[in-house]
């Protein structure tokens, strides 16, 4: 049973098997999460906005359709929580991924300090650019899917999608060479002075 | 091929949706462009960001919800209408089909007919006040709401709340229908809808302390657990001696003490 594809069990939910919604949430609040999460920077924000999708799926139950995708509906709501919860409470000021620890390059290695500076560069992307990249890459959603999201053409999610990528290498590259800077200043003042040696 | 038609193939190249020939120059030219091939990286490193765990509170929470949606409905009583049967979304154009609508429609068309009437009739013709027109038009579609809001059929009471939404600002006389709505009306659906209509209009002293005031009323734990949830999110730490006091009271059901509990650890 568990393994019915989500639109069977969305229809369960909305003619009464309500409790058929925990299969849903195991199946998408770590996505959900991550949307959020990746988008806001915020754990206990995006905590929040899983439980108001379930609670707006269990509310809007009657307006889901047999045929349509569950992913591109539930997504619908998703952006739908996350824009009523802005405009409610307006951020004081937006994440700034200055509020991070810095990234130092003697604290891992390559690997996860790489994928952490690509966390960053992520963030550092105006929302809007995040957000398709996220529903693309990580809630893997097809383009026609994002265009109906997003209420737009299908060659406009593509543009999108390209300039996203191209500001995020660009943000990115920018990361990257900042923190090899450091590191070579880093080394360099470790290095001991000249003639030291001798 | 130069960038600017590899990036219009890109997007479908990422996703390996494109023929094997487009694929192939796009191939071609990833070899000889830093840029594009560093942007494929990007693309492909993207899939290593960690995927993040949501507390276990997450599922506890949500499980609660659950439950007193559960409750709710096994406790909705036979008056109420049935879910099954409840209007899927807005439909506008459905509800001026519907009789109420056309009543409503006519009411509207007449206040138009009377004032451009009495507008058109004087005997010097004046620009017509179109400020004056809409002020006219809102109290209609507020006398619209009024009416809707006390049909016996909770599907107009529904279509009723709904149609309160569309306003900015309410009158006096519709803020205590909803509210009236909210504490008394037999649906819990138009009570969940009456409370999300409310909420809009948290700014008005009466809105946030009926909200207060309806936590020890209501008995549904699918409307006590959207009543907690309000609280919360307006951060309401006035409400907390009431949170305490509905978290003590007999007979509730564990699910909303649990959520209860959760409120007002979130409103410390």
């Amino acid at each position: 049973m568990t393994l019915a594809p989500d639109e069977d069990l969305m229809l369960q939910v909305r003619d009464g098997a309500g409790e058929m919604l925990g299969v849903l949430f195991d199946r998408y609040q770590t996505p959900l999460f991550n949307f959020y999460s990746k988008l806001t920077g915020d754990r206990t924000l995006s905590e929040d906005l899983v439980q108001e999708v379930f609670l707006r799926i269990l509310k809007y139950r009657q307006s889901y359709r047999p045929g349509t995708p569950f992913r591109a509906w539930v997504y619908q709501i998703a952006r739908n929580a996350r824009i009523d919860h802005f405009r409610k409470f307006p951020r004081e000021r937006a994440f700034e991924p200055e509020m991070l620890p810095p990234v130092l390059p003697t604290d891992s290695a390559q690997e996860h300090q790489e994928v952490e500076l690509l966390h960053r560069a992520l963030l550092q992307l105006p929302e809007d650019k995040r957000e398709i990249l996220l529903l693309c890459r990580f809630q893997e959603l097809k383009y026609e899917e994002i265009a109906e999201l997003l209420g737009c053409e299908l060659n406009t999610v593509r543009t999108r999608i390209h300039r996203a990528l191209q500001e995020l290498r660009k943000s990115f590259h920018q990361l990257t060479q900042g923190t090899l800077k450091q590191a070579s200043a880093a080394a360099a003042e470790n290095l001991p002075p000249r003639g030291g040696r001798q | 091929m130069k960038c600017e038609q590899i990036s219009e193939l890109l997007p479908d190249y990422l996703q390996g949706s494109l023929s094997p020939d487009q694929h192939r120059s796009v191939e071609a030219h990833l070899q000889q462009c830093t840029d594009c091939s560093e942007e494929v990286a990007v693309w492909r490193k993207l899939s290593r960001l960690p995927v993040e765990q949501p507390s276990p509170m997450s599922r506890v929470r949500f499980e609660a919800m659950l439950q007193a949606y559960l409750a709710g409905r096994s406790n909705q009583p036979a008056s109420g209408l049935s879910w099954k049967k409840r209007p899927s979304s807005w439909n506008f154009f459905h509800w001026l089909r519907s009789p109420l609508g056309a009543a409503a429609w006519s009411a509207a068309l007449l206040a138009i007919g009377v004032f451009a009437g009495l507008h058109l009739a004087g005997p010097k013709p004046t620009p017509p006040d179109i400020a004056e027109i809409q002020k006219q038009l809102e109290s209609t579609k507020q006398l619209v709401v009024l009416s809707m809001l006390q049909q016996q059929s909770a599907g107009a009471r529904l279509e009723g709340v709904s149609w309160s939404t569309r306003e900015q600002q309410l009158n006096p006389q519709v803020l205590s229908a909803l509210l009236h709505t909210l504490r008394y009306d037999p649906s819990v659906d138009v009570r969940l809808a009456a409370l999300d209509a409310l909420s809009r209009h948290s700014t008005q002293p009466q809105v946030r302390s009926s909200v207060v005031n309806a936590l020890q009323e209501q008995q549904s734990p699918l409307v006590q657990v959207a009543l907690i949830d309000q609280l919360v999110e307006w951060h309401d730490r006035e409400a907390k001696p009431h949170l305490e006091k509905l978290r003590q009271s007999q007979d509730l059901n564990p699910a909303v003490r649990q959520h209860a509990d959760w409120a007002i650890s979130k409103l410390n």
